[in-house]
């Protein structure tokens, strides 16, 4: 339903001509949907699907101490980050829970007087950017929202290299996996970068808000050649499932680390600076703290679709809730994540949670409308990952 | 798509049509629409009894699962078997691919607040 608090993009009446069925999603109208979510995410895999991802949030970051003010928000080691480069990092709060999940670019010498610049997700932009400020504190560094000021799409899927050569940048002039360009495309001057939330190679495009329904235009007159499509937010969420990639109030919150969200693998052991919740972060992933929860991925076995909230259940006993769940349009089959609480579990157990050689293939049963049904923890991905790099 | 004559609709968006002492129930095309990809269909088993307005099978898009009501009371008498294996069929004909089949329990006082599909697709536009 339409309240006053929603905000539109500004792509929001070429929705309404594509004949979407727009959502409040985050704080605003978002399209779910414009074809059908099943064609959309085939579409995305096979060809191209360009994503209104205006509702995002961005933000500047300048200053001589730019540097260690991120080494201290963040558990990456941004000193590595060279320029052009982008990171995938998490915002921890002072005890290791996460406040949101970004994106760092290093944009030295590509936005004029910019050090860093950074995407972070829609509905946490205000709670960013709060976070963001008291931590500036003692640091000669300014935290610039740019979010009203930029729009944003997405163009993913093994078609969309060709797509941006179509719209002015050839291949040996785009950017690599995980890299940041500032150019132009159709002379409108964008921010191109080589990163996305569909498990396919892509492109992320940012532009001033005055430049945006050009840009989704012109690269939607391309369907002929490449296939491409509109793609709501639907198949971005089965396609960000599908490869494994958690979404911000789902597998991500505030009282739960990302060691504990399986984000392990992005926390380095070998950073020097101290930064937010290191203590308990870098302690869970030395396994020197114990968790206290862990997410997993799973299949279903039955034909039942897991949805989030459902209860999920480990030798009878109610152990954690289903975090997403959706049918996978690429393996057929019903996956999820979920979230298995450990202080109630004997220590037998949590010992085999911990070890992914005996958690892999473990049954759990997943509460659907008051009956169990079976289901698999599997390893992520569900879907290979197809970036170019 | 054929509209069956005489079905009679609920507001929440299935359709009954009666058969003397049986009645056949399904989802309206416009329920189908908004719903999207149909990817899922739990139906109740035969045998089993439910009221009017009582929640007898659940029906699932890619982004969610519905409910779907009793538009009248009665036992199931047979269900579409066809949808259980291609829930999809759903989405080409909301009318031709129906749930359930019920024994009517009490046709006359149930029916009662039931729109005709002409006042009901005025209703939901």
């Amino acid at each position: 339903m339409l309240t006053l608090e929603e905000k539109k993009t500004v792509l929001y009446d070429e929705h309404i001509k594509l004949k979407a069925r727009m959502v409040p999603f985050g704080g605003w109208m978002m399209p779910v949907q414009y074809e059908g979510i099943i064609k959309e995410h085939n579409t995305t895999r096979t060809a191209a699907g360009l994503f209104d991802v205006s509702h995002m949030g961005e933000v500047y970051i300048k200053g001589i101490d730019s540097l260690n003010y991120l080494q201290k928000i963040v558990p990456q080691d941004i000193s590595k980050l060279e320029k052009g480069k982008a990171v995938y990092c998490q915002l921890p709060n002072y005890k290791g829970g996460l406040i949101d999940d970004l994106i760092i670019y290093n944009v030295k010498g590509i936005i004029d007087e910019i050090d860093y610049f950074i995407v972070i997700n829609a509905s946490r932009i205000n709670e960013d950017l709060a976070f963001m400020k008291e931590n500036a504190k003692g640091y000669d560094v300014e935290v610039i929202n740019k979010s009203d000021y930029f729009s944003m799409l997405a163009l993913q899927g093994p078609n969309a290299k060709n797509i941006i050569q179509k719209s002015g940048i050839d291949f040996d002039n785009q950017p690599k996996f995980f890299s940041i360009i500032s150019s132009n495309l159709f002379n409108i001057p964008v921010l191109l970068t080589r990163t996305g939330y569909t498990g396919e190679d892509g492109f992320e495009i940012v532009a001033k808000n005055e430049h945006i329904a050009e840009l989704w235009n012109k690269i939607l007159s391309f369907k002929n050649e490449t296939g491409v499509v509109p793609v709501g937010l639907g198949a971005r969420d089965t396609l960000r499932l599908e490869a494994g990639l958690p979404l911000y109030g789902h597998e991500l919150n505030e009282d739960t680390t990302p060691v504990e969200s399986s984000l392990g693998f992005f926390i380095p052991t070998d950073k020097k600076e101290d930064y937010n919740g290191k203590d308990i972060i870098l302690g869970q992933k030395l396994k020197q703290i114990p968790l206290r929860r862990k997410l997993f991925a799973f299949i279903m076995q039955d034909k039942q679709i897991a949805r989030a909230g459902y209860d999920v259940y480990l030798n009878g006993n109610k152990a954690g809730v289903v975090t997403s769940g959706a049918p996978s349009c690429t393996l057929g089959k019903n996956i999820g994540f979920c979230m298995i609480e450990f202080d109630n579990l004997d220590n037998d157990l949590v010992t085999r949670l911990n070890n992914p050689k005996e958690s892999i293939g473990m049954n759990i049963q997943i509460m659907v409308r008051n009956k169990l049904y079976n289901a698999e923890i599997v390893k992520k991905p569900f879907v290979k990952k197809n970036y170019e790099k | 798509m054929n509209i069956p004559e005489g079905i009679l609709c609920t507001k929440t968006h299935e359709w009954v049509l009666e058969e003397g002492e049986k009645a056949t129930i399904g989802l309206t095309d416009y329920a189908v629409e908004q719903l999207g990809d149909v990817v899922f269909v739990e139906l109740p088993e035969i045998g089993n009894t439910f009221s009017k307005d009582e929640v007898f099978a659940t029906i699932e898009s890619v982004k969610a699962a519905s409910e779907i009501y009793m538009p009248v009371g009665g036992k199931i008498v047979a269900v579409n078997e066809e949808l259980i294996n291609s829930p999809e069929l759903i989405n080409e004909d909301a009318f031709q691919n129906w749930l359930v089949q019920i024994e009517l329990d009490n046709f006359k006082d149930d029916s009662e607040g039931l729109m005709e599909y002409s006042d009901y697709k005025e209703e939901v536009q």
